[in-house]
């Protein structure tokens, strides 16, 4: 048992010393992190600059751009006809809002006004954020502007001056504006924003499932140096030896997610310390099952390729159905498909701590599952294993 | 006569119908640096292997110190030390690290691994180099590693397999030094080379192999005179003219 630890222990020194396994292992976890980090950490807010041609120069045009510009993480971008169309066809730009000639005098005739939105494709995903927002902004308007007209029809003939009326029920827009009907407020848990929330834990166990590619390699690699046969010839047991194996992928796979909790901590703020040491849990149990399956392929591989390229195409499998990158509708059918890839587990375990919304005691399903494998897993490729072919 | 320390009776082993090893059996004595010749391909390596507890034998019996390899292979285990014909080093490690890491395996505690380590290191001339990338060594360097790394733990009976194939005078010239030296100190040796010269002078006895099967087994000067005066002829003569002169592989 304690040579088992050296074996492991050595395998974890000749992995640091291996840069790219090093890389691989330990910076490019960091670096989607750091992505990540980029991508959806520091603002939560939808932030976007709206091009707009105003053909028109009207007051009701003015009025859209200047509600529009109220709205919050949207700035304004003036630009001629000419300039826009020139950057949307270099594509520079998706979508531009165009306020035509006459906008203004329709509105104030009390006939239908249009806008027109010029886009590439379907403006996308920004432009189309952008398109709904103007939207909403422009049916404000439009409803306002019912408003008004039918008070002052509603109003005709009373002895109020048309000029007062406009002032009251602006006024009463304004107010109703301020503190509407239905109030949407908004609540931020936990200062995580969703995407997160949703994804980390899949990317945290996906990188973990990665690992076993490197731990898949580990007996190829001992066997091809020649020193899988001179530990042979030592008190080491074979047993010991595949142990050894075991716990090097089981410390590597660990290490991983705990950098990677451990960013999520410090930077996100996710956890408490107790949730944070949940989560250790978690990743710890996981990283058994997936070293466990790591020793499998281990097992079966004949050379370091052949490990290689089964650890890559079992993991991208599981990845796949265990959707990492996609919400799996539950009930479905990749719905139950999922259910055969550990990495569902490990996300669903490792999300219900992230998320804040259970504890260890909720996940108890998901690491019986993970433990299970990792038992199961070690029993057959130990089963399998053989240190020198026809031999031991 | 002297006591037997390893008894070999009979070893057969066979890779898909090729007969690697073909009864082979053999004894060597206490103390004794013992000799296997043979053209490649000749089964010295297998016959390691399996007296090494490696591989398997498909029959025949062997018992190393008073253990058989069959029954108690752990007891075995814990009293040999091999030096493979291939370089089976970390090197990506120091040398002094490989050489700890398996001293730990041949049951040192860390103190004495390191202690072991450096009084080995010392004997190769490598001292200097202790902490050095193995990587980074020339190969006679790497095969005196090798060779150290076998030494851990005190064996009382060493395997080696082509320990100074591919290196100079000088780093062949250290590692007979060593041998003898381990030889003095009461160790068991069994050594393979095909440089006829060397086990001339380091074997007390050889034994010559050739398709898996010994074909002579005596003194190198027994066997110098059954062709001539062993003072004008060299066990290269004795080789060439029991195994023939057609390659072989
Ligand atoms: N694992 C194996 N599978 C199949 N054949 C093998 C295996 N190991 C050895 N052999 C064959 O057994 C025979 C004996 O090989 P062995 O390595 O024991 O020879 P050797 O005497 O050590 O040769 P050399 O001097 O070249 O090292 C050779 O024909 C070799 O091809
Ligand atoms: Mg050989």
């Amino acid at each position: 048992m304690k040579r088992a630890l050296y074996v492991a222990l050595n395998e974890v020194r000749l992995y640091i010393r291996d840069k790219g396994d090093l890389a691989f292992g330990m910076l490019l976890p960091i670096v989607t992190f750091a992505l990540m980090y980029g991508a959806f950490g520091g603002h939560t807010l939808f932030e976007a600059t709206a091009p707009i041609v105003d053909e028109d120069g009207g007051p009701y045009a003015a009025r859209l751009v200047a509600q529009l510009e109220a709205v919050p993480g949207i700035d304004i971008d003036r630009l001629t006809a000419a300039q826009a169309d020139t950057r949307l066809e270099r594509s520079d730009l998706q979508l531009v809002l165009y306020i035509p000639a006459g906008f203004s005098d329709a509105l104030a005739a009390g006939e239908p006004a249009q806008l027109v939105f010029r886009q590439r494709g379907n403006g996308g995903q920004e432009g189309q954020i952008l398109a709904s927002i103007i939207r909403g902004v422009a049916g404000d308007i439009d409803r306002e502007f019912r408003v008004h007209r039918q008070v002052a029809a509603g109003l005709a003939g009373a002895a109020v001056p048309a000029d007062r009326i406009a002032v009251t029920v602006q006024e009463l827009l304004d107010r109703e504006r301020r503190q509407p009907a239905v109030a949407v407020a908004e609540e931020v848990v936990g200062g995580s924003p969703d995407f997160i929330n949703q994804f980390l834990p899949g990317i945290v166990v996906m990188y973990v499932l990665f690992s076993l590619t490197l731990s898949a390699r580990v007996i190829v690699e001992e066997r091809k140096r020649g020193t899988l046969e001179r530990l042979l010839t030592t008190r080491l047991s074979v047993g010991g030896l595949y142990f050894g194996k075991f716990m090097s992928s089981v410390f590597r796979g660990f290490i991983q997610t705990f950098i990677l909790l451990g960013l999520s901590y410090i930077v996100f703020r996710f956890f408490t310390p107790v949730s944070f040491l949940a989560a250790l849990v978690v990743a710890f149990v996981f990283a058994a099952a997936a070293a466990a399956l790591g020793m499998i392929i281990a097992s079966i591989a004949r050379s370091e390729d052949g490990a290689a390229w089964i650890g890559v195409v079992f993991t991208m499998t599981m990845v796949m159905l265990g959707g990492t990158f996609f919400q799996v509708a539950e009930g479905s059918v990749l719905d139950t498909i999922g259910k055969i890839s550990i990495i569902t587990y490990g996300r669903e375990a490792l999300g219900t701590i992230i998320a804040g919304s259970g504890t260890l005691g909720d996940t108890v399903f998901q690491l019986t599952v993970l433990a299970g494998v990792a038992v199961v897993g070690l029993v057959i490729s130990r089963l399998i294993f053989r240190a020198v072919p026809g031999g031991k | 006569m002297a006591e037997e320390f390893l008894v070999v009776k009979d070893l057969h082993k066979s890779f898909n119908e090729h007969k690697a090893v073909n009864g082979v059996s053999f004894a060597i004595e206490k103390g004794e640096i013992f000799g296997l010749l043979g053209p490649n391909g000749a089964g010295k390596t297998t016959t390691i292997r399996m007296l090494s507890t490696v591989l398997e034998p498909d029959s025949g019996e062997v018992v190393i110190g008073g253990h058989s390899i069959r029954q108690e292979p752990e007891a075995v285990r814990s009293i040999i030390g091999v030096c493979p014909q291939e370089l089976a080093l970390y090197e990506d490690l120091s040398a002094l690290d490989n050489m700890v890491f398996f001293g730990r395996m041949a049951g040192l505690n860390g103190q004495e691994a390191r202690a072991q380590a450096m009084q080995h290191l010392e004997l190769m001339g490598l001292v200097e180099r202790a902490r050095g990338r193995v990587s980074r060594f020339s190969g006679g360097m790497k095969r005196r590693i090798n060779l150290a790394i076998a030494l851990m733990g005190t064996p009382r009976l060493l395997f080696l397999d082509e320990p100074t194939v591919g290196i100079d005078p000088q780093s062949r010239n250290n590692i007979y030094e060593t041998i003898r030296g381990l030889r003095d100190r009461g160790m068991t040796i069994l050594y393979t080379t095909h440089y006829m010269e060397e086990a001339d002078r380091l074997c007390r006895r050889v034994a010559i192999m050739d398709a898996g099967q010994i074909i002579t087994l005596d003194t190198p000067r027994q066997l110098k005179s059954q062709i001539g005066s062993p003072d004008q002829v060299t066990l290269e003569d004795v080789f060439l003219k029991l195994t023939g002169r057609s390659l072989r592989d």
